[in-house]
């Protein structure tokens, strides 16, 4: 190798193995090649990248790990290396796809050397300059990606939406569902494979786990039931299973033990138990003090019975041991929940605890609120639920299962939903599946050859149905399209998250209502909406919201020191700790400011308050 | 009687009712829009002064900033002059600040012999009406201790005393920050023309006080967008408006509608100490008087310990005051309260 210290090193290319300057060569271009040349050889491993800079004229060895690489077919004078031989070969399995590697057939690039390349995406693409050609346009998209359909056809900024909503369908998720705990999972009942897939989403067996069902979609409104992303569904469909699943939870819990030799218990807590809920709540528990199996549960039931030892030590009585106390601690159902206990494991922890895990069971049957999204992006909630004879009808009787308002296409520019309906349509003729793989169809041939097979079977060529109203019985005088999608539930539901509070727990330091939906919470009276109301001026509906539906506290006020006072039943007469006088009054104050001037008392502070009249 | 029939009416014809919360309309209505002016904040590109806009601009004048981004002038001329292209070009030089560095092509600092070399530009120099001999003049008179020696354009400048290294290098420093023609503050001056084809100044820098000194400027209307400069110069109550205006046309700028008088209101409170206090803690906001609405917005315990220091009380007038305690606020519907007693109008009763 030519040496560092070259005289003339201005006009000598650096090399970097690894990002390290090892040395200089005379032409990094030449370099390269002679690398690659070995590489597909054999010579060197395939494992090594190298990439030539022309810019700066450097060159970039790399051989170290962490680099993402993705295997191209190599192209030599304007002729793909993977001829129909080696094709008919690797159908056969006579060769396998390491032998391709190994033979200098398919190599394997990282980012860096993918700059070096001029790859063409199919064979007929290739000229003269072409150095490698892709395996399949779609190999460049991950899982989720690459199982989209007709992406090609949608407006990019789709596509994340889109992939997003198939991460949150419900579906087929594991084989052995029944022996898996989860702690909140999805079941679809009929999960259908999709009329419409892509090369990656068979490879994939991603049909062996479908998330969705192919809804028969008409494009059209419904009495401004379906505006704005709303969706309309057909309820004879939905009473024949149409997007019903099954959600379950799972409630586990630990003998846990303390230090002290004190441990919980598993058991149906006493009545003398601290925080003792009531006979009614743990009418459920079976004699272990753990639910039974196939039994209907509601909110607020104790579902695992169990007690712990109190929460401080007990002084010892003058008898000598005192008798033992407990402390209710069972978990109940969550709020707002309800289900059948689909069934009950007992098992033992590493430390050797008890554990109980029960898994509730509920049937979710689409309602009003839950959430459907094709795999084009187009999201919706179903607003109504319509009886199947005041849907639309064709001629032929076809009743689709859901409406979808056609304003939400032209301007989201998902043109692959069309597509795919068109598709989705003639393949449910024909009975046959349709390829929407990335890059691999092309539009008008595609729009032709379901139209034809559309045609064949007595539907329009493009789709679009002549529909009469089911209300009125008369045609609409525009023709509706119509075709065949692929739906997913998506795990947003109205039933797990709908939430209301009239009146409710506080939050003890503060004596306010308390936040969020496993509280039962009520929605927070902001600084802005605070602000709003004194700019409207309603200085009543102001002090109510912070005040009387919020902390109100009635405080005893010394009208001779301005301190704070409390009211002796006993006696039945105000008392002044700090003066002695019993000249108080009551006021109504926020306990948040009753907090306020004992903390400024802890400080030093003494606020006075001066009642007026 | 009479009195009492005229209020009626004149209360009953008014926009705005009493008990209004004016200040909290009018910081809604001017905050509101700011949030949308953050999302579509645009570049106009081309344009050779480049002047503060949108959301940043609104937040320096509301907080009243001393140093503000890039403040400007608009000078209206003389009559006379005003449509004489060439005497306003002549006064527009005036305007411009020049300083050494701006009529040297280069220069080359010799500090072993504390000597600095000056290559002067003679087209800079009759850009800005400057001769040689003049900016000899100049810099003789301004510095005592320096020898100056002229070969063709190259001015050498040479220190007398030369002390340290350290030392010599400040004095060039100055040297070349050496004002020689122009006003203060002012980096650019460009000639814009009206409608009527009369002509004005436009500066970048703002300096009232020095801008109205020279000849053929009319002294009494210069706009400028500094409401400190404009205080200095004209007054509270133009500086007042200076804020207002200010306000409105980067409002405008955004093509966000907002009622000027909002904005009005919000000049007016932040001068109505008789100089300019921004609206935050160390302005308005700091100057309320009761303890517990500064408390509840900034510095809790700071207000807490000088009022328990001093001994303060708070008569609850205000609103922040009212809600942290929960009663009903002195604003709009809480405003209005039985001017009788009950036991004098039992009284009142009886009488008749």
């Amino acid at each position: 190798m030519p040496s560092k210290n070259n005289a003339s090193i201005n006009e000598k290319c650096p090399v970097y193995l690894d990002g390290k300057l090892i040395s200089y060569v005379k032409d990094g271009n030449e370099f390269v090649k002679e690398i690659r040349k070995n590489r597909r050889v054999g010579l060197i491993s395939n494992e090594v990248n190298v990439y030539y800079d022309a810019k700066i004229n450097e060159v970039h060895v790399n051989a170290d790990n962490g680099r993402v690489r993705k295997p191209y077919i190599i192209v030599e004078n304007g002729k793909s290396l993977y001829t129909p031989e080696l094709k008919e070969k690797l159908k056969k399995g006579e060769i396998d796809f390491n032998y391709l590697v190994r033979h200098g057939v398919i190599e394997y690039l990282d980012a860096e050397e993918e700059e070096n390349i001029y790859c063409a995406l199919s064979e007929k693409d290739i000229t003269e300059e072409t150095t490698h050609l892709e395996i399949e346009p779609s190999i460049m998209f991950g899982v989720t990606v690459s199982s989209s359909v007709f992406p090609e056809f949608n407006n990019v900024g789709r596509h994340p939406i889109a992939w997003n909503f198939m991460k949150q369908s419900q579906g087929f998720y594991a084989t052995n569902f029944n022996y898996r705990y989860d702690a909140r999972a999805f079941l679809m009942y009929y999960p259908q494979e999709p009329l419409v897939t892509s090369s990656a989403y068979r490879t994939l067996n991603l049909n062996k786990h479908p998330a969705g069902q192919n809804f028969v979609v008409a494009l059209s409104t419904y009495y401004g039931y379906n505006i704005k992303d709303a969706l309309v569904l057909n309820k004879a469909s939905v009473d024949r299973g149409l997007g019903r699943s099954v959600f379950f939870r799972t409630y586990s819990d630990e003998e846990i033990r303390y230090p002290g030799g004190q441990q919980d218990k598993f058991t149906i807590p006493p009545a003398t138990a601290e925080g003792y809920r009531g006979e009614h709540v743990y009418a459920k528990l079976g004699e272990d003090g753990i639910v039974e199996p196939e039994v209907d549960t509601e909110e607020g039931d104790v579902i695992i019975g169990k007690v712990s030892p109190p929460r401080f030590l007990e002084e010892q009585t003058s008898y000598g041991v005192s008798e033992e106390r407990v402390r209710d601690n069972s978990a109940e159902l969550r709020s707002g929940e309800s289900g059948v206990v689909d069934s009950v494991l007992l098992s033992e922890s590493p430390g050797a605890t008890k554990i109980v895990k029960v898994r509730i069971r509920s049937i979710k049957v689409p309602e009003a609120g839950d959430k459907f999204a094709s795999r084009q992006s187009q999201k919706g909630v179903t607003a109504l639920l319509v009886p199947q004879e005041d849907m639309p009808f064709t001629k032929d009787g076809i009743i689709p299962d859901l409406l979808l308002n056609p304003n939400s296409l032209p301007n989201r520019m998902t043109y692959g939903h069309m597509l795919e309906m068109l598709a989705g349509k003639a393949g449910s003729i024909e009975g046959k599946k349709f390829d929407g793989t990335a890059f691999s169809t092309n539009g008008s041939d595609a729009v032709k050859e379901y139209g034809r097979i559309l045609q064949s079977h007595g539907f329009e060529e493009y789709g679009d149905e002549e529909f009469y109203d089911g209300r009125t019985g008369k045609k609409f005088d525009a023709k509706l399209f119509t075709g065949v999608v692929y739906f997913q539930r998506l795990w947003h539901m109205v039933s797990l998250k709908i939430q209301v509070r009239s009146r409710g727990p506080v939050q003890i330091l503060t004596r306010q209502p308390t936040e969020g939906k496993p509280r039962k919470g009520g929605l927070k009276f902001g600084e802005m909406e605070r602000e709003a109301l004194i700019g409207y001026g309603a200085s009543l509906v102001l002090k109510e919201r912070m005040l009387d539906q919020s902390d109100k506290a009635p405080v005893w006020i010394c009208k001779t020191c301005g301190d704070l006072g409390y009211f002796d039943y006993i006696k039945n007469t105000a008392v002044c700790p700090t003066c002695g006088s019993s000249d108080l009054e009551e006021v109504e104050i926020s306990y948040a400011f009753k907090l306020l001037i004992d903390e400024l008392k802890s400080m030093h502070i003494l606020p006075r308050i001066k009642l007026k009249g | 009687m009479a009195a009492k029939k005229e209020n009626e009416i004149s209360i009953k014809n008014v926009d705005v009712q009493y008990g209004e919360p004016v200040g909290v309309v009018a910081a809604q209505s001017m905050g509101e829009p700011s949030t949308q002016m953050v999302l579509r904040t645009f570049h106009s590109a081309g344009i050779a002064t480049t002047i503060s806009s949108g959301l940043p601009r609104v937040i320096e004048l509301v907080d009243a900033r001393k140093k503000q981004a890039s403040p400007t002038m608009i000078v209206p001329l003389d009559p006379k002059i005003k449509k004489n292209y060439d005497a306003v070009k002549k006064l527009a030089k005036k305007f411009q600040e020049v300083r050494i560095k701006d009529v040297i092509l280069k220069h080359i600092e010799n500090l072993k012999e504390s000597k600095l070399e000056l290559v002067l530009s003679k087209s800079k120099m009759e850009d800005n009406m400057l001769t040689e001999d003049q900016i000899i003049e100049k810099l003789t008179k301004k510095f005592s201790g320096i020898s100056i020696e002229k070969k063709s354009n190259h001015l050498i400048i040479s220190q007398k005393k030369a002390k340290d290294i350290h030392s010599t290098r400040i004095a060039f420093v100055h040297i070349m920050d050496f004002q020689l023609s122009g006003i203060k503050g002012i980096n650019k001056a460009v000639i814009m023309q009206n409608d009527d084809e009369s002509f004005y100044i436009f500066t970048s820098g703002s300096n009232i006080s020095e801008a109205m000194q020279l000849e053929g400027v009319l002294s009494e209307s210069i706009y400028s967008t500094d409401p400190f400069d404009v205080l200095k110069s004209y007054g509270v109550e133009a500086a007042r408006n200076a804020i207002a205006y200010e306000l409105k046309n980067t409002m405008q700028h955004e093509g966000v509608k907002v009622d000027f008088r909002h904005m009005g209101l919000i000049a007016d409170s932040m001068t109505l100490t008789g100089t300019i206090i921004g609206v935050g803690r160390h302005g308005l906001a700091g100057t309320k008087a009761s303890v517990f609405a500064r408390a509840a917005y900034e510095e809790t315990v700071k207000h807490f310990v000088n009022a328990s220091i001093f001994g303060e009380s708070d008569p609850l007038k205000g609103v922040s005051e009212n809600v942290l305690i929960g009663k009903q606020i002195h604003v709009g519907t809480g405003l209005v309260k039985l001017a009788i007693k009950k036991e004098d109008l039992k009284k009142i009763k009886a009488e008749e």
